[in-house]
């Protein structure tokens, strides 16, 4: 376990503007254009790279500035109906302090931070981006949005509305006097060439150099540039495969832990592969079930991280470990399933689910019904149709081609 | 006035050119590149000493992705120099 309950990333998360490593043309634009009341554009983007200040940019501003900040990120649903619910009320009104007269310090009322703006998802978060941009356009607060990649088609109308502010990677000689810093208020004697590697080895994403620092100088007061020898191994990118099977070979809670750490695999797959190979490390039902038990808190803390609450990541990889150590004593070799079963099928039936697709495309604009309707009230109705006789006028009315017709009539389940 | 476009700003009276946007600044300076017929570097100025220098004096001019991009940075000797450091954690 860390030395103190406190990642550092969270301990020395900047507290003002100035506090941010990097990028100061961009901060000096987003101050700029809020002390300007939002002239120009009612709603910033701040896009780029993950770890490089957006969201600590966003924080900081609303405690130097008095806002108070209202958030929504990828782990809340951002539908048209969820963002309407939370957004609106935080944009439509000034705080009450405004016209108390009798706050010392007075609140400037909300700010709208909507993170990872790129991560709005297509179905669940339907017509949130609709959404956003009426709010931007009715807003009486800033409103903040973060994104990794700016460049994503559904973003277009929001990019319009929007005053766009580029961040780029850290670069090493700012991200190395940052790590210089922390030594000396943590009480760690590091050698040069060891933060040098570290931040090398974080690719201008600071918060990835300072958890490196922390896990790197765990337990000890000194680090060398031996202790860093880990960080190349990450790497080299240790394969799912070898990962899976440290993972279900690891005799303790710590190795695992450990495995993890240094692994750069992507912990959603990773996810889903343990629980596909579960059953066959664990054969007594009461250990299998213990086992899935963990994975299932895992899956809890991996939506709660998102892409920015890493501050989670130890209760995610500590489920984890817990899932593989139930009984360290009955592992046996197995052949492992991997990749994840849910992501052979989506592959395998990629095809089916797009003749699916087109067949539903049709019945929709012959009918004037929505896709899922056309799915799930109607395709059951033409498929009984087709097998009890080829209905040649139902065919040439919703123009289905043969391919089509055979796929209906063949297929089992919808 | 493609320059303009591309993020400059004109100052009349002092005839003078200056970056109102960083958001397309590698286009930019291809852009002035193009005009002059020649390189544009920006010097870096020290966060530390204040001094400008090149990225072309940084030893990690190679694998920085941001290099010759505008506008602050660490310099060679203050990031070795343990003298400067705590006038720069005042700063930070």
């Amino acid at each position: 376990m860390l030395r103190n309950d406190l990642l550092w990333v969270e301990k020395y998360r900047p507290k003002k503007i100035e506090d941010i490593v990097g990028n100061e043309e961009a901060k000096a634009s987003f101050v700029e254009w809020l002390k300007s009341k939002r002239k120009s554009k009612k709603a910033v983007l701040l896009y780029g790279p993950p770890g490089v200040g957006k969201t600590a940019l966003a924080n900081a501003t609303a405690r130097e500035f008095g806002f108070t900040i209202i958030e929504m990120n990828a782990s809340d649903t951002r539908s048209e109906k969820a963002i309407n619910a939370v957004a609106k009320p935080a944009t439509s009104y000034v705080a009450l302090d405004n016209f108390s007269g009798q706050s010392q310090i007075k609140g400037k009322g909300n700010i709208l931070f909507l993170d990872e703006v790129d991560g709005i998802a297509g179905n669940e978060d339907r017509g949130g981006v609709g959404a956003i941009i009426k709010i931007v356009e009715e807003a009486r607060t800033p409103v903040i949005m973060a994104a990794n990649d700016p460049d994503v088609e559904k973003l277009r109308p929001l990019k319009k509305v929007c005053l766009l502010i580029r961040f780029q990677q850290i670069r090493i000689p700012l991200i190395i006097a940052l790590l210089q810093k922390i030594c000396l208020l943590e009480h760690v004697k590091a050698e040069f060439e060891a933060l040098e590697r570290i931040a090398e080895n974080s690719r201008g994403d600071v918060r990835s150099a300072i958890n490196d620092l922390q896990s790197l100088s765990e337990g000890t007061h000194t680090l060398t540039l031996q202790d860093t020898v880990m960080l190349s191994s990450r790497n080299k990118d240790i394969s799912m495969n070898d990962t899976l099977r440290g993972y279900f070979t690891a005799k303790s809670i710590a190795e695992v832990s450990s495995l993890l750490s240094y692994s750069s695999i992507d912990y959603d797959d990773f996810l889903l592969s343990v629980s596909d190979n579960l059953p066959k490390r664990y054969t007594d039902p009461a250990e299998l079930a213990a086992a899935y038990d963990f994975v299932s808190q895992a899956d809890v803390f991996r939506g709660r991280i998102g892409t920015e609450n890493w501050h989670l990541l130890k209760y995610f990889f500590n489920s984890l470990s817990q899932a593989a150590a139930v009984n360290p004593e009955s592992s046996k070799p197995f052949t492992l399933i991997t990749p994840p079963i849910r992501i052979i099928t989506l592959f395998w039936t990629k095809g089916k689910r797009t003749m699916l697709d087109g067949i539903c495309g049709k019945i929709g604009a012959q009918c004037h019904v929505s896709h899922g309707k056309a799915k799930h009230e109607f395709v059951p109705f033409v498929k009984e149709l087709l097998q009890r006789q080829k209905a040649s006028l139902l065919i040439e009315w919703f123009k289905f081609t043969p391919e089509e017709v055979d796929f209906l009539i063949k297929m089992n389940r919808f | 006035m493609l320059l303009i476009n591309a993020g400059l700003n004109y100052n009349r009276e002092q005839c003078l050119y200056s970056i109102k946007s960083c958001n397309n600044i590698e286009n930019l300076m291809d852009m002035i590149s193009g005009i002059l017929n020649t390189d544009v570097v920006f010097l870096q100025t020290c966060t530390r000493c204040g001094k400008d220098f090149a990225c072309g004096d940084c030893k990690y001019d190679g694998s920085c992705s941001t290099k010759n991009l505008p506008f602050s940075c660490v310099c060679p000797q203050c990031l070795r120099d343990g003298k400067n450091f705590e006038k720069y954690l005042e700063k930070f």
